[in-house]
């Protein structure tokens, strides 16, 4: 019988391949989940390493780990809710779930809810950055905070036309779970922004450092945030019905005449043929505090570079020095912190996708109240009520436009259209 | 035993399918996120892991069905690899054989242990580890199943001679298609306090790259291997129809986790409707492409073995 042998240098080099690739997965123990700190604010801000680390120990104090939330009874939470969402993905013997978070959301959204998760960079719109505490999709007037409910809505229904996926197969505790633990993550993060701005405004007797007393830290900079929170309850548009005689044809065309009108000036941004392709240079609030840092830096390299140094005093040139080397960190902050910017074009109104629902209520909201964060403007005070409702019907009806009733004047063939 | 009668080839092909479904069960515990539905090990909620009761196990919760029916199958395949090697050790006198049989119980020794720790420790990093070690079993196990059958060691379809360039395409195959289930596994395991867009868009890239040169490969190797034995031919037409498969799984896998990439397909294309989370056929998409991706490579070790990997030297490049 003939023995065959394997070829020695090939068998041991694809051992000796996969067992390095082996390894290479995991060269040491997963470290345990944290929550990243605001470096662009606090770079911006030019907090000292003390400062930051003042910060992070206060919020350490009021909120917690990601594994082990703490939740003070001012931030108005269920302590029992977030800690279903809260922590590493576990279940027991009878099915409970715990850490909903990192197994629905983190990936995008990020364990911090900084929309800086693994996957951001790949989605269009990016993900969601809660630490501002600024939400698009509500039942409430531009600056408030979205009720309870709207975040359950938006994690029940998904965002059409993102990467944002229903999450209607979860039982409806876990959801609600899910919306508490993103208010938790938002007054987190808009409570770390309070700090940081903070010290901007210390007097000198302070020697640099956050006051640390209840009355600063939960009545003066918890309490304000949370309380936006809870008033978000009761703070929902009130919408007058839609007339139930309405003549929907008049209305469409009345709405048509808003659309393309200067009150309304829908048409500046959604183009004359509704397509979105109007004004599209624009960008969300989230990008363009990027892009204001962006040229910001740019300038100030700009003029340090330019900057001659020779006839300076020593407390100049230090200053300088300093000045250079604030630029190279913040430059290096945002490399690793912060997402390439992304215009937000203006809706195509003509696929019948609306990110924020498709219930004529929703477009009401979005009309009346604008799209906070995104240049949307809010048309209350300048269209009235029942006028909102004739371009919520115009809106309704351009998915379905016939071709040459495409804008006031411009006509676009059908194969333009997309 | 029957005397006479050689059990290594039936054994390694009982140990092939069985490995399969335990892959198959541990691609759902990943998407299923279900590796903590049981916290301790190796017993099951304070209970020996095979007498856990049946009713609680098979129709309880789906992670907990999930989980420890991928340990009882992990359990199945030890026992089954233990009786490989007893039968390899008294039947089978190739060296290659019996060397990869030894591979094969240390492997899944230490599959065992990882499995374990991952759980133990709660660690995601122990379960990308795990998740490398699980195919490369899986390829042990198909490579004693293609030495001890009809075209192996001492088989009657065995060729006199073997293609050099045929068998560097394959090997090249065999080991682009591991660097693929490596990259998969941290995309799939991904530890999102720890990963940052940038690492992932490289992670993506390599995948991306990696299926591009598996693709390829595989059908690259269908011309070399065209003038080959039946079984080279077979094996080489099966890998690039599955490739073909895989990739339209992949982009599928994509979508169902990420929706349709922006820019990429006319807007007129982009569904109405969200994506819904934890859907069955999302599921099933995902966990597909993982466990094509193994069939994938095991294809690859079984047309590497037909293509001469485990020949002598001298019989390579004379045909």
């Amino acid at each position: 019988m003939t023995f065959i042998i394997m070829h020695r240098r090939t068998s041991h080099t694809l051992a000796g391949l996969a067992i390095c690739l082996t390894a290479l997965t995991g060269c040491g123990k997963t470290p345990p989940a944290y929550f990243r700190p605001n470096m662009v604010e606090a770079t911006k801000q030019r907090l000292t390493p003390d400062q930051e680390q003042q910060v992070s120990t206060i919020l350490l104090a009021m909120f917690g780990t990601p594994d082990e939330p703490v939740c003070l009874p001012e931030t108005g939470l269920d302590e029992a809710k977030l800690r279903l969402a809260a922590g590493p993905v576990r279940s027991d013997i009878v099915g409970r779930k715990n850490g909903l978070y990192r197994e629905h959301c983190a990936h995008c959204h990020g364990v911090t809810g900084d929309a800086l998760g693994p996957t951001a960079a790949f989605l269009n719109p990016y993900p969601r950055d809660y630490r501002p505490g600024v939400f698009k999709f509500k039942s409430t007037e531009r600056a408030d905070k979205p009720t309870h409910a709207d975040l359950v809505r938006v994690l029940h229904k998904g965002i059409p036309g993102t990467s944002m996926p229903s999450f209607a197969l979860l039982p409806a505790a876990q959801v609600e779970a899910l919306a508490e633990y993103v208010k938790y993550l938002s007054i987190r993060g808009e409570t770390e922004l309070a700090l940081m701005r903070a010290y901007f405004e210390l007097d000198d007797d302070a020697q640099g450092k956050l006051p640390e007393t209840r009355e600063f830290l939960i009545d003066e900079t918890l309490a304000v945030v949370a309380d936006k929170w809870k008033a978000a309850a009761d703070a929902e548009i009130q919408v007058p019905p839609m007339p139930a005689d309405i003549d929907l044809v008049a209305s469409i065309a009345k709405g048509k005449e808003l659309f393309y009108g200067g009150k309304a000036n829908c048409v500046k941004c959604h183009g004359v043929t509704g397509l979105g392709d109007g004004q599209a240079n624009d960008y969300d609030d989230w990008n363009k505090a990027i892009v204001e840092i962006g040229k910001e830096l740019s300038s100030g390299a700009t003029a340090a570079r330019e900057a001659s140094t020779s006839g300076m005093s020593p407390e100049e040139l230090a200053e300088h020095r300093g000045q250079l080397a604030w630029l190279e960190k913040f430059g290096k902050v945002l490399d690793g912190d912060a997402l390439e910017p992304r215009t937000i074009p203006p809706r195509n109104l003509r696929h019948g996708i609306y990110r924020g629902g498709r219930r004529p209520i929703d477009l009401y909201y979005r009309i009346h109240a604008g799209i906070n964060g995104a240049p949307m403007p809010a048309a209350k005070g300048t269209v009235p009520p029942e006028d909102i409702w004739h371009i919520v019907n115009y809106v309704r009806s351009l998915p379905y436009e016939l071709d040459g009733e495409l804008g006031a004047d411009k006509p676009m063939l059908a194969k333009d259209r997309f | 035993m029957t005397a006479g009668f050689n059990w290594t080839f039936p054994l390694a092909c009982l140990l092939v399918g069985a490995t399969a479904v335990l892959l198959c069960f541990g691609a759902l515990v990943t998407t299923y996120d279900a590796a903590m539905a049981v916290p301790d090990w190796p017993a099951t909620y304070g209970h020996n892991m095979f007498l856990f009761p049946f009713a609680e196990w098979f129709y309880g919760p789906w992670d907990l069905f999930l989980e420890h029916g991928h340990r009882l199958l992990g359990a199945t395949v030890g026992l089954i690899t233990l009786a490989l090697a007893a039968v390899v050790w008294m039947r089978e006198p190739s060296a290659t054989v019996r060397g990869l049989v030894v591979a094969a119980v240390l492997l899944v020794m230490v599959q065992g242990a990882l499995g374990g720790a991952r759980v133990l420790l709660d660690d995601k990093t122990v379960a990308k580890v795990h998740a490398c070690t699980g195919p490369l079993f899986f390829a042990v196990a198909v490579a004693v199943a293609a030495l001890t059958g009809r075209r192996g060691v001492a088989g009657s379809e065995r060729p006199a001679a073997f293609d050099r360039s045929a068998l560097r395409v394959t090997v090249a195959l065999l080991v682009a298609a591991y660097v693929q289930l490596v990259a998969g596994a941290q995309l799939r395991h991904l530890d999102a306090a720890a990963v940052s867009p940038g690492t992932f868009r490289w992670l993506v890239a390599l995948h991306l790259a990696g299926a591009a040169a598996v693709a390829a490969l595989s059908w690259a190797a269908v011309p070399l291997c065209w003038s080959q034995q039946p079984a080279t031919r077979r094996w080489a037409l099966v890998i690039a129809g599955l490739v073909v498969c895989q990739l339209a799984l992949g982009a599928g896998a994509w979508f169902v986790s990420w929706g349709v990439p922006s820019g990429l397909l006319p807007a007129s294309w982009i569904p109405t409707e969200p994506l819904a989370a934890r859907s069955g056929r999302g599921a099933a998409i995902v966990t597909g492409h993982v466990v094509l991706g193994m069939l994938i490579l095991g294809g690859s070790v079984a047309l590497a073995t037909a293509a001469g990997l485990f020949a002598r030297p001298q019989e390579r490049g004379l045909a």
